[in-house]
């Protein structure tokens, strides 16, 4: 366009007159964003600015008061389309969107594009529930994302610290409405999700107008909930608000009190289970004991143990039993022996010679105990003994 | 003795079942007979002292709690 040098250069008022001449020929087109700041100064003239909703970036819109009357009061963040033409202020070297007409985005709008995003999300899978990671039972940290001192932090930190005194928070306090929500939700989120020390991120901020939650239904940041590894509890608005954040969230709280009892447990009751439990275990010891004991007790009062004695008795019984037999065998050995004995005497006496001695009859005997059966062959002075029925004497042969 | 205390509770408690059995079952000889009960006694006082130690451990540990 021009032909410039360091030794040659252009002249400013040259240079700008040239972008305007360009921006001049640009035509109007329309425009969706969330106003965020609006001046009305006299004059007839408005400014305001124009962000993106999502990103942070903007745009800076000017209009007749008159174009502006159609909508006016706009709502707080309120959306809206603007058919604007680029200007270029040569002035100060500034560019303007002079807007000729500005329509708002109506709640019902907004909602049908809602609800068309959630069902894209959806079919994605971004909320179904194999995605939702179980909270952590004791977190080391928990990151806490919420407005600048509001209700919102107070009744999480404080709800939590009276569960779980020791608890430890990474807040981080943000801008919770507007335009520039999203972007330091967005922000906030990727810093904690990148603490490997924070466990569980909790977002919250309290109830507001239906536009005031749109951030929490922002594409951007709830595609970047759903990559998050860190679990996350969303406790947006009330109970009948369900922002979209919601939705991808681990685990939705109704409200921030509810949050905090879900990523800490109540001491009082870790306690008590404790408690419990040890209970548990004592009795079910004291229950294999006393098992255990009586058992022993019963092999120890079996008759063997218990009387050890019996062991002796039993085999003095049977000793005393053989002694019997043995003797009883033995008396009756003698007897048979004596009756034999008796048996053999009486037939003794049959044949014995006293009852013809007793008629008178002698038996006369030799010195050598020879009986003399014939006196003929006696000599004179032979020793004589002579057995009568009762005695003996002794004689001498005389012839 | 001091090696008899490494004997775990279920091992004592098991010989000391076996050896009733086996003086009730009487095939043992009085020399035997006399050694099994002996032993069995012992067993007895070892299974006696696991139980009360295994008490008075659980006792001890309930009484600060409470």
């Amino acid at each position: 366009m021009f032909e410039t040098s360091s030794e040659n250069p252009a002249p400013v008022r040259v240079v700008t007159e040239a972008i305007k001449e360009y921006v001049d020929r640009l035509g109007p087109i329309w425009i969706e964003g969330e106003i965020s700041e609006l001046n009305e100064r006299s004059g007839g003239m408005a400014f305001m600015r124009l962000r993106d909703t999502s990103s942070d970036m903007s745009l800076s819109v000017m209009c007749y008061k008159t174009v502006l009357a159609p909508v006016s009061p706009l709502p707080a963040n309120a959306r809206v389309v603007i058919h604007a033409k680029p200007s270029w202020f040569t002035k100060n070297g500034s560019l303007t969107m002079s807007a000729k007409e500005i329509r708002q985005v109506g709640v019902g709008e907004l909602l049908a594009r809602l609800e068309a995003l959630k069902e894209k999300l959806a079919t994605e899978g971004l909320f179904s529930s194999d995605r939702k990671v179980d909270l952590p039972r004791l977190p080391r940290k928990v990151g806490l994302i919420c407005g600048r001192n509001t209700d919102a932090e107070k009744d999480v930190v404080e709800n939590a610290r009276r569960r779980w005194p020791a608890v430890q928070f990474e807040i981080r306090e943000v801008t919770v409405q507007g335009a520039a929500a999203v972007v330091e939700v967005s922000a906030a989120l990727t810093e904690l999700e990148a603490d490997s020390e924070v466990d569980v991120i909790i977002i919250t901020r309290g109830g507001g107008s239906f536009e005031d939650l749109l951030p929490f239904s922002d594409e951007s940041l709830i595609r970047l909930a759903a990559e998050c590894v860190t679990p996350i509890v969303s406790a947006i608005g009330h109970e009948k608000d369900a922002p979209l954040l919601d939705l991808v969230a681990d685990y939705r709280a109704s409200t921030p009190t509810d949050a905090a009892k879900r990523v800490v447990p109540d001491i009082a009751q870790e306690i008590a289970d404790i408690e419990k439990i040890r209970e548990r275990i004592y009795r079910r010891l004291m229950a294999t004991i006393d098992f255990e004991s009586n058992q022993i007790a019963q092999l120890r009062n079996r008759p063997v143990m218990r009387d050890p004695f019996v062991m002796v008795t039993t085999r003095l019984e049977e000793l005393k039993g053989l002694r019997d037999r043995s003797h009883r065998g033995f008396s009756s050995l003698i007897e048979v022996e004596k009756k034999a004995i008796k048996g053999v005497r009486d037939h003794l006496r049959s044949l014995s010679p006293q009852s013809t001695m007793d008629r008178g009859y002698s038996v006369v005997q030799l010195s050598d105990g020879s009986i003399v059966r014939d006196a003929t062959k006696l000599k004179a002075g032979t020793s004589l003994r002579i057995r009568a029925a009762k005695g003996e004497t002794t004689a001498t042969v005389d012839v | 003795m001091a090696a008899e205390k490494k004997l775990s509770y279920e091992a004592a408690r098991d010989e000391l079942a076996e050896i009733v059995e086996s003086l009730e079952d009487g095939s043992a000889s009085l020399e035997e007979s006399l050694k099994l009960w002996e032993r069995g006694e012992e067993l007895a006082k070892i299974c006696q002292e696991w139980l009360d130690g295994a008490k008075a451990k659980l006792d001890a540990a309930k009484k600060p709690a409470q």
